[in-house]
């Protein structure tokens, strides 16, 4: 007894309070911005070597649903106008919001409608699907139930069956060999229910966007609720991205 | 023998390689399995000519790696199978028969490897199936009860014991060794990064090492100490990672907690040096592209010390609990008889009494300078594989400790020169689960022409159905997380 005394006094409070307020290192590679600075002429540097070919250019903007917030681009540019600040709010609930321009300062998601609030405001049941996910984003979903995010306090919580889930988050470009089993586990879960994509590989295949292996009909086919990008996407663009959705904050 | 003789990152030339006809190639693999030697790979030089195969073996005493070829012409693509004599041959001949359509005639038991439920191109494979009283089969998978990875279960029981437990895998293929092939070299650093999302560092390092020893490319000792520092990080981190799902497995919530709470302090250093918390970003050719400087060393020290205050602390508490004991002696027992027969490596070998440590071995990149000390215990139970991570994270405590003090100065990247052609080059790296292997071929015109990978995964799942064997299925979930096998890594 008196060495669990002991334990539970070496843990103190690890769980971080305001999750919305929490600051993560300089060099993490949260949401980039575009200064304003105009592009040198012709150059198209940062488009070339991006893995992704997440980068447009004239005008430059850059699809945080292709990115794997590495860090090619920054590093590339000539004149410094790609910048990966450490700000983890990605979280959007439309494709085309994951667009970055010069004009972009923040994403958000739109609130969700009062008929979602109402259902899944105060406890929202997820379960995951890994279809071809790597694992990272495996491990950062795992994290968020441990004592620093503790995600469970807010009423969100992973769950083993899809029949007591209210909604899918879906790790990895989506296999030939899992489209099936995802397809089942889906349908297994009640109405109403959402679609989380989670990471750069579930919102457009990432590196294996171009990959034989894949099967993305039943992405295509669905509506998705949220996207959060990242690769793998940091817990706290999860969590504040569900209160933000969900209007809890 | 007509091997050719290479270590770890050497660099060859595939002529260099003899290419013998059937009988004698089978000769050949056969007195260097009576050797001693272990099978690393078993694959062809040319994605395209499935005719040309190499195979490719270790010899932990003398740090080698001996390599053989073997030309098989026409469209008989067949071979005696070792499999019968030397069980660990088995999966690199079902992966070889699945791939290239080859015949291994003769073997024991040929299984899908990442093909689901069709074997030699297009038979049906049937689960293997016992009858009897009492006899049923519990069917778990592709989906499971957690934030994990998809793979198929299928256990044989008899009431509550299992009889025989299969493993069918291959629902997180993504096509990784072929991408390889067509990426430029950006796309290929970031592919080796997900291969297994948990060992990005051991992979990438392996895959930077292999294109490095073909470009010619010499590392500064700085570069390479932060590589190692990196991947003892991620080492320690992930025995947190899996000692805390052990905890949780058998329902011990404080110590569960406690390993978690610990393993984000590691994974935010890894996040303090580069920006990412599994490592990623941090390799380029030619060494890595962050360094250390006062600001994050200060940050990276101190949660060291938070660990290395508390990690004993809880270790003793868990590894002294009754109930966490009873529940992890002489459970999921591999013996090292065993062991050594199918070809285990890394935490799963070194449970069972077997001394194998590419860091020691085949010692590579700073290991070469500074080397860590082997750790092994010999029960090959669920105790003694927990019980080595907790042990292997002290180590790689005190080799970070170590290094940190002693960073020599230098360039963080050196210049990178074209990769030579007709070249080869085997590149391992012992990553937190064992030994990873890169194995890459370049053509005439200095293309990738082949890029094979193994993860220790791909060794080690066969463990994982030998060890539930007379085993309660209900330890199922215990023993594979004692194991902790990568699902991506060995799907690919």
């Amino acid at each position: 007894m008196i060495d669990e005394i002991r334990l539970r006094i070496l843990q103190r409070n690890s769980v971080i309070q305001d999750v919305g307020a929490a600051l993560l290192p300089k060099l993490f590679r949260g949401l980039p911005v575009i200064g304003d600075k105009p592009c040198p002429d012709g150059c198209k540097k940062c488009a070339e070597v991006c893995p992704t070919d997440a980068i447009k250019t004239d005008p430059l903007s850059i699809d945080l649903g292709l990115c794997l917030f590495c860090p090619l681009c920054e590093e590339v540019c000539p004149e410094k106008i790609i910048h990966y600040t450490n700000n983890f709010n990605l979280a959007v609930d439309k494709r085309e919001k994951l667009i970055v321009t010069k004009e972009t300062e923040a994403v958000s998601p739109e609130k969700a409608s009062e008929k979602i609030k109402k259902y899944f405001g105060k406890s929202l049941k997820l379960r995951q699907i890994s279809a071809g996910g790597c694992s990272g984003c495996e491990l950062e979903l795992n994290a968020l139930s441990n004592v620093n995010f503790d995600m469970g306090r807010f009423g969100i919580e992973f769950v083993a069956s899809p029949r007591h889930a209210d909604g899918v988050v879906i790790t990895g470009p989506v296999t030939k060999n899992m489209a099936h089993a995802a397809q089942i586990c889906y349908d297994a879960v009640p109405n109403p229910k959402i679609i989380i994509l989670f990471g750069a590989c579930a919102i457009s295949g990432g590196i294996f966007q171009d990959s034989e292996e894949t099967e993305r009909k039943f992405l295509e086919q669905n509506k998705i609720d949220l996207f959060i990008p990242g690769c793998p996407p940091h817990p706290l663009t999860l969590i504040n991205g569900l209160l933000n959705w969900l209007d809890k904050k | 023998m007509n091997f050719l003789t290479v270590k770890n990152g050497e660099v060859f030339y595939r002529n260099e390689i003899e290419f013998l006809n059937r009988n004698d190639f089978q000769d050949s693999v056969l007195n260097a399995l009576t050797s001693g030697y272990r099978m690393i790979g078993l694959f062809p030089v040319d994605k395209k000519n499935p005719n040309k195969i190499v195979s490719i073996l270790s010899d932990s005493v003398s740090s080698s790696l001996y390599i053989i070829g073997c030309e098989i012409p026409g469209n008989k693509l067949e071979f005696e199978s070792f499999a019968n004599q030397f069980p660990q041959t088995n999966y690199f001949e079902c992966e070889l028969a699945e791939n290239f359509g080859y015949k291994p005639v003769n073997h024991p038991w040929l299984r899908p490897v990442r093909k689901q439920n069709i074997i030699l191109g297009n038979q049906l494979y049937k689960f293997f199936n016992i009858d009897g009283d009492e006899v049923h089969q519990v069917a778990v998978g592709p989906i499971h009860a957690g934030v994990i990875e998809p793979g198929h279960f299928r256990f044989q029981c008899h009431g509550e014991l299992v009889y025989h437990l299969e493993i069918n895998l291959g629902y997180q293929h993504r096509g990784v060794e072929s991408l390889m092939l067509s990426a430029n070299p950006n796309q290929r650093i970031i592919l080796s990064e997900s291969i297994a999302g948990d060992t990005v560092v051991g992979h990438t390092y392996a895959h930077c090492s292999a294109i490095e020893s073909m470009t010619d490319t010499q590392v500064n000792l700085r570069a390479q100490l932060i590589r190692s520092i990196a991947e003892e990080l991620e080492r320690i981190a992930m025995h947190l990672s899996g000692l805390g799902g052990i905890a949780n497995d058998i329902g011990f919530a404080l110590p569960a907690a406690a390993y978690g709470r610990l393993r984000t302090l590691v994974i935010n250093s890894l996040a303090f040096l580069c920006g990412s918390r599994f490592g990623r970003g941090l390799f380029v050719y030619g060494g890595v592209r962050f360094d250390f400087n006062d600001e994050n060393l200060k940050q990276i020290k101190g949660n060291l010390e938070i660990i290395k205050k508390d990690i004993s602390a809880i270790n003793d508490f868990f590894f002294s609990s009754t109930g966490a004991l009873l529940r992890f002696e002489n459970t999921g027992i591999v013996s090292k008889d065993f062991a050594v027969k199918i070809g285990l490596v890394g935490t799963a070998a070194r449970s069972c009494g077997i001394e194998l440590d590419t860091r020691i071995h085949f010692p590579y990149g700073a290991y070469r300078y500074f080397p860590v000390s082997p750790v092994t215990l010999s029960t090959g139970d669920v105790f003694a594989r927990a019980r080595l991570r907790a042990l292997e994270i002290d180590e790689s405590l005190s080799f970070i400790s170590e290094q940190l003090e002693n960073l020599p100065n230098g360039k963080i990247i050196s210049d990178l020169n074209k990769l030579r052609i007709n070249s080869g080059v085997i590149s391992i790296v012992e990553g937190w689960r064992g030994e990873i292997v890169h194995t890459a071929f370049t053509d005439e015109e200095g293309k990738i022409l082949q890029y094979k990978i193994k993860d220790p995964s791909f060794n080690n799942w066969y463990g994982l159905s030998l060890a539930l064997r007379k085993t309660a299925i209900s330890d199922f979930p215990l023993c594979n997380k004692s194991f902790d096998l990568s699902y991506a890594g060995h799907d690919l």
